[in-house]
């Protein structure tokens, strides 16, 4: 499923450090010191994961084998950590505050499960000074235990536009024939508003395309939007101009409600992870039996407008997420929130054209049933998952996202055909039910499709 | 099939929508459950293949006998496995040795998750990760796709008493030490195997390699290796040219029984290391005391001609007869791997190094403590021992390097 991607980044980084510490053919399976670094307006912080065991032979205290650490016991991690964390640059020598420490049980590549110390460095430069270049000099550990690995990783770089993946920036360690462990030299690529502004816009849209529940739910409600509700069925066939006025109309209220909750949720409202992400689950249902049988016609753009607001409190947490201040944070608002639209009007102008034209057929009411079902299922796998209850449907909604472009690819191939069929083609091509249609079903699926019974209503 | 004419254009117009209807249960269904069958990648490697017979092909080996012993053991193989045996010689596929168990290496095992092809271990990875971090980070790291070779898992019986001939030629014949050690080593690994390391694990785990084909001519390698073990003979025109980087490690490091054997390989090491350790008066032992801490070796894999310009610890010339005897000793648990003729010849060499040979150690004297550490460090030999902590079972286990500061793979450098 789409994880809140809260937890969705604490669980990529977790797979970089887990590249990053591989490091294969130097064949430590010994724990590593893990540096990440976050790269914000003004300062760095620097999130340090130190082996236990290790720690307490180089420094003398008592923190081997994990467990709780006593208040003197974190003073003195944080007096050791401040004389072996130094950064300078052009600059001069920036201020060091090292807080958060805690232990932990940690895991890296073929290491099993250690203890571990955490702790936050946060590395402030003097007043103006540019925080893209400077030295780390860091030597906790390995000034004592020389065969220590310590590897420093960006993990977060607002400004040059990289807020979701991370990189190696390099490993501190001995160099063996001088004797000498060396501080190392970071060079981040140029980065500004810009930059940031655009990996912002670049999330939104990744969040959308990746964001299968949410493309769901808006498709889902305009599924039935190309008809007209009468007797509590969906029956006729509504003008074309109609139909596309209330995809508008929809999608726009959509797009408000999300955007107001997404401003709010990044501003500081709070936002309850598991309910919303449960909720949202409920908002594909509701729209998947509104698609089988009208439940509130003519009043979808309210409804989408309703459930946007619970959508865009899923968004925010993205946001929140990164800890952003000032300009980046307004940026990131305006970028992010862009980058959204802009992916969900792709889907729409890409997903809604053949359902219009689809749904001048007999084909769309065994179609619109067959997705508002599959759309049912898969949202009501996602629901007991959000829950806590977890299903085989969970994990078979998720692979709609990766199966999509197969979908659409078929919609498209099956308007195209019905407007060809309109127009009049050669008898040959109209009699041969073997010719050329979308991926994907055999012709004696097809078969069994079309000899169901005929629509009611129409 | 159709009743009517009429009807023909509005069943036909009806399939292409009613077809990607269908087209989403399909991949629906088709794609859950091809992501149910996701993690079984690890590759099943048998360990069942034919036990060490410890056959006693005791030869003492020349390289004619060697090359011949090499060619015996090709004439077993079919064509596949020849290809994989023969690789080119070079520094990159002569440094491609580690200790890690080869599972590790390529991603398939251990700490979970497939790692196809590059160093990304993407299956390692959540699904949340988009943008990929490039590469591994850390000096020294060469590779990520194995070892090269044939891997012992495809041998038949015969294909292994055929290697294992070839190795019994090129290794000592002492008890404990060189092919018993090997064949310890094996049964080792079998022994993690069977106590919860599983498929990673195991004697068809291992690799052999020929860089460069075996003749008296011309420079060539015998290659084996696997987890925590890795044999390097490098012949230059039918001379034994190097017989380092040689890699020991050992898990478990105390006394087990596996597949008939007593397995006990390396606590001869320990043994030898605390002797010279014990022997030394405290004077000495200061002396020989190192201040910093280990928690592996400083010249593992990887690590290649990046030996210390400065010795530190105990010279040599300070120690007693009786204590370069010991010290002697100790190397010669490394040298007296090799063959007898090529064991003598070495460790005459480095008997005559003893004087400037330093001693220099943390941790106990007993060796077998995780945090024990002695390094000896003369002109050309150097060995690290280091006790660290478990991996599949749970005490102190060690790894241990013999380099050669002239004839690490021949001295080859590039």
């Amino acid at each position: 499923m789409r994880h809140s991607h809260r937890v969705g980044i604490t669980a990529a980084v977790v797979g970089a450090v887990a590249v990053l510490t591989a490091s294969p053919a130097s064949a430590h399976v010994v724990p590593s010191t893990v540096v990440e670094l976050d790269v914000h307006a003004d300062d760095i912080t620097a999130a340090l994961t130190l082996p236990a065991d290790d720690l307490a032979t180089a420094s003398g205290i008592d923190v081997a084998g994990g467990g709780t650490l006593a208040d003197d016991t974190r003073v003195a991690v944080v007096d050791y950590l401040e004389d072996h964390v130094t950064v300078t640059s052009d600059g001069g020598t920036w201020q060091v505050g090292i807080d958060d420490v805690d232990s932990t049980e940690t895991e890296q590549w073929g290491t099993g499960e250690f203890p571990a110390v955490t702790a936050t460095a946060t590395l402030t430069p003097p007043d103006g000074a540019d925080l893209r270049t400077f030295t780390l000099d860091y030597d906790a550990i390995v000034h004592q235990v020389v065969t220590a690995d310590i590897f420093v990783v960006l993990r977060s770089d607002w400004a040059a536009g990289q807020v979701e993946s991370a990189r190696s920036l390099g490993a501190i360690e001995l160099d063996t024939v001088s004797g000498t462990v060396s501080p190392l030299t970071v060079d981040l690529d140029d980065g500004g508003p810009w930059q940031g502004f655009v990996g912002m816009l670049r999330l939104g849209t990744s969040h959308i395309a990746e964001g299968t529940d949410h493309q769901l739910f808006l498709l889902t409600l305009l599924l039935p939007a190309p008809l007209l509700a009468a007797r509590r069925r969906w029956a006729q066939v509504a003008p074309t101009g109609r139909a596309v006025r209330r995809i508008a109309a929809v999608t726009i209220a959509f797009t408000i409600g999300h955007s107001v909750t997404l401003a709010l949720g990044t501003l500081g409202l709070p936002v309850p992870q598991q309910p919303v992400e449960a909720l949202i689950a409920v908002s594909i249902l509701i729209a998947a039996a509104h698609a089988l049988r009208p439940l509130f016609p003519g009043r979808e753009p309210v409804v989408a407008g309703l459930f946007g607001l619970v959508h865009g409190m899923a968004f925010s947490a993205t946001l929140s997420a990164l800890d952003l201040s000032g300009e980046q944070l307004a940026l990131s608002l305006l970028g992010f929130n862009l980058g959204i639209e802009l992916m969900q009007l792709a889907v729409v102008l890409v997903v809604l054209p053949p359902l219009v034209v689809l749904a001048r057929t007999r084909a769309y009411q065994p179609l619109r049933t067959g997705a508002a079902v599959l759309t049912a299922v898969a949202a009501l796998g996602w629901l007991l998952d959000r829950v806590g209850l977890t299903t085989p449907l969970g994990s078979a909604a998720d692979v709609l996202g990766p199966a999509s472009p197969w979908v659409v690819l078929a919609l498209w191939l099956a308007a195209l055909l019905t407007l060809a069929r309109s127009r009049g083609l050669p008898p040959a091509a109209a009699t041969d039910p073997c010719a050329p249609r979308a991926a994907g079903p055999t012709t004696a699926e097809a078969q069994r499709v079309s000899s169901a019974p005929e629509r009611t209503g129409s | 099939m159709e009743p009517s004419r009429t009807a023909t254009p509005l069943r036909l117009r009806r399939w292409p929508a009613a077809a990607a209807a269908v087209a989403v249960a399909v991949s629906l269904t088709s794609c859950a459950s091809s992501e149910d069958s996701d993690d079984t990648a690890a590759s099943s490697s048998s360990s069942s293949s034919s036990s060490s017979s410890s056959s006693s092909a005791t030869v003492a080996a020349g390289s004619g006998d060697v090359v011949a012993l090499a060619e015996a053991f090709v004439a077993t193989l079919d064509d596949d496995q020849k290809e994989a045996l023969n690789q080119d010689y070079s520094f990159e596929n002569a440094a491609n040795w580690s200790n890690f168990p080869n599972a590790l290496l390529t991603g398939g095992g251990g700490g979970g998750g497939a790692m196809p092809g590059s160093s990304m271990p993407s299956g390692a990875m959540p699904s949340g990760m988009s943008g990929a971090p490039s590469g591994g980070a850390g000096g020294g790291m060469t590779s990520s796709t194995g070892r090269v070779g044939l891997q012992t898992d495809s041998l038949s019986d015969e294909q292994w008493t055929a290697l294992e001939n070839l190795l019994a030629g090129v290794t000592g014949s002492a008890e404990n030490e060189g092919f018993d050690e090997i064949l310890q080593h094996l049964d080792a690994d079998d022994h993690l195997a069977d106590n919860g390391g599983g498929d990673d694990y195991g004697r068809g785990n291992f690799f052999v390699a020929f860089l460069g084909t075996p003749s008296d001519s011309g420079t060539w390698e015998l290659q084996f290796g696997g987890h925590h073990l890795a044999l390097a003979n490098t012949y230059v025109d039918g001379t034994l040219a190097g017989a380092t980087p040689s890699f020991r490690g050992i898990e478990p490091f105390t006394t087990v029984e596996e597949n008939g054997d007593t397995v006990q390989p390396e606590q001869q090491e320990a043994a030898a290391f605390s002797a010279l350790l014990t022997s030394l008066d405290s004077t000495q032992l200061d002396a020989a005391t190192l201040s910093s801490s280990f928690n592996d070796i400083l010249l593992g894999p990887g690590n290649d001609w990046a030996f210390p310009t400065t010795s530190e610890g105990l010279v040599g010339s300070q120690l007693s007869d009786d204590q370069k005897a010991l010290l002697l000793a100790a190397i010669n648990t490394y040298v007296g791997d090799l063959d007898d003729a090529s064991a003598a010849r070495i460790l005459a060499e480095y008997e005559s190094e003893l004087d400037s040979t330093y001693v220099a150690y943390t941790g106990s004297t007993n060796m077998t403590e995780e945090g024990d550490y002695i390094r000896i460090d003369g002109p050309s030999v150097w060995i690290e021992f280091s006790m660290q902590s478990g991996i599949v079972l749970s005490g102190a286990h060690p790894h241990a390097v013999w380099r050669d500061k002239q004839t690490d793979y021949a001295g080859t450098t590039s």
